[in-house]
């Protein structure tokens, strides 16, 4: 590799201040990622880098009499920052140009360079400086979608020196095009269903519990209103047991083989069955001295209870078990044990 | 790790200093062998408990094996049984 003397000078003076462009990319890095952070944004993935010296001299090489001083070359150090949805590039844009000093005559937004006929590489690459003052860095941000576009192309289009023929290039644009619209259709996605989970919650809030269709969403939001933490305080008290924290969503499938259609339903159960559901756990818990306890232990006792009373067999409540547990014949036993219990406080 | 006799309050000071060593496991399959337990009491299940609690987060699984009936019926009483992996 030959470089012209400016172009070997920079390199040694890219050589020293290695350090300093190391110090920078993390104090970047370390500023976006608090922020992105407190603003709640989920990223697919964050990269940051310096150029390794082979890079810098290779570019040097290509095209080394547009750069006077190294603060011309503008991705020394680099980041890229992979959103899952194409809002999403915009927020964490917004958010670059509130952190640091953006230059816009050599930042590019390439998602407005196509022309309205054509489709491909769409991202953002900003360059920017440090508001207390830096050599410029780059930060491009793109979608998971964008993303894989550009490294698929970047793979095909760097394996051959031969120029692709017009159908091969309109294939790709097909697909980028087709990435665009797969993009736009997950944001509406997204935003279709947080407005689906807001309408839940207002209504699980509101009260009109038989007008919320059991679902993921909703039996979620209606947990928040810890509906089973009155059963599972008087359970605990038995034997001034802790009440260990753990999730209730396994349950959703159970109360859905009941035939469960709404949260009114559910609710029901709690009101109506709460205390034969006290006396199954009572005549499991008081000969023990166990003074732990799940979260679980409430709605699993109500949900036995349940069952039993609509006329359910063993199997049904072995069913329950397999479903929490996963299938094993020794569910078959707790299904004995706990029908025992059952007949034998007279319900 | 092998368990035998009675996990009770009695036990549990000593073995939690045994089952320390696990806690610090990243990305293993820990496997608590109950074959030989006769009875776990709450101490017992705290230790397990607590167990799991440090080395999900490190990638690890906590197996529960060869457990009696007696005693997996504690787990399920309690509500614990979905929390560890049964082999």
């Amino acid at each position: 590799m030959r470089l012209s003397p400016n172009c070997e000078l920079l390199l040694q003076e890219f050589r020293e201040k290695r350090q300093e462009l190391l110090q920078l990319d993390n104090h970047v890095f370390e500023l976006i990622n608090q922020k992105l952070g407190q603003q709640g944004i989920e990223l697919n993935s964050i990269e940051h880098r310096i150029k390794t010296e082979q890079s810098l001299a290779g570019k040097l090489e290509r095209k080394g009499e547009k750069y006077h001083q190294l603060s011309d070359i503008t991705d020394l150090v680099g980041m890229r920052i992979v959103t899952f949805y194409t809002d999403d590039v915009d927020k964490v844009a917004a958010i670059v140009t509130q952190l640091f000093d953006v230059d816009w005559n050599n930042s590019v937004d390439k998602r407005k360079l196509h022309e309205l006929t054509s489709f491909g590489y769409n991202s953002l690459h900003y360059i920017c400086r440090l508001r207390e003052g830096s050599i410029p860095f780059e930060i491009q941000i793109r979608t998971a979608l964008q993303h894989t576009w550009s490294a698929i192309e970047h793979d095909i289009g760097y394996k051959g020196a031969v120029k692709l023929p017009p159908q091969y290039r309109r294939q790709f644009s097909r697909l980028a095009g087709m990435l665009e619209l797969a993009d736009d259709e997950f944001s509406r996605l997204r935003t279709t269903m947080t407005e689906y989970r807001r309408q839940i919650q207002a209504l699980v809030k509101s009260g009109n519990l038989s007008d919320v269709t059991l679902s993921t969403d909703s039996f979620r939001s209606y947990l928040e209103l810890r509906p089973f933490d009155r059963l599972n305080q008087r359970i605990a008290a038995v034997n001034q047991a802790e009440l260990f924290p753990a999730s209730l969503m396994p349950f959703l499938p159970i109360l859905e083989h009941f035939g469960m259609e709404s949260l009114g339903e559910v609710q029901a159960m709690v009101d109506e069955l709460s205390d034969a559901a006290y006396k199954l756990a009572l005549s499991q818990l008081a000969v023990t001295d166990l003074d732990i306890l799940s979260e679980t232990v409430g709605l699993q006792n109500l949900c036995v209870v349940y069952i039993l009373k609509h006329g359910g067999s063993h199997d049904d409540v072995k069913f329950i078990y397999d479903k929490l547990y996963g299938a094993n014949d020794s569910n078959a036993f707790l299904a004995d044990a706990i029908i025992h219990q059952y007949t034998a406080i007279g319900q | 790790m092998y368990f035998e006799g009675r996990l009770d309050t009695a036990a549990s000071a000593q073995t939690e200093v045994e089952m320390k060593p696990l806690y610090d496991c990243t990305g293993h399959d820990i496997i608590l062998d109950c074959t030989q337990l006769e009875y776990i009491s709450s101490s017992g299940l705290r230790l397990f408990l607590g167990l799991l609690k440090m080395a999900k987060p490190k990638g690890s699984h906590v197996y529960i094996r060869g457990i009696n009936e007696d005693l997996r019926q504690v787990f399920a009483m309690t509500g614990f049984i979905n929390l560890f992996e049964f082999k």
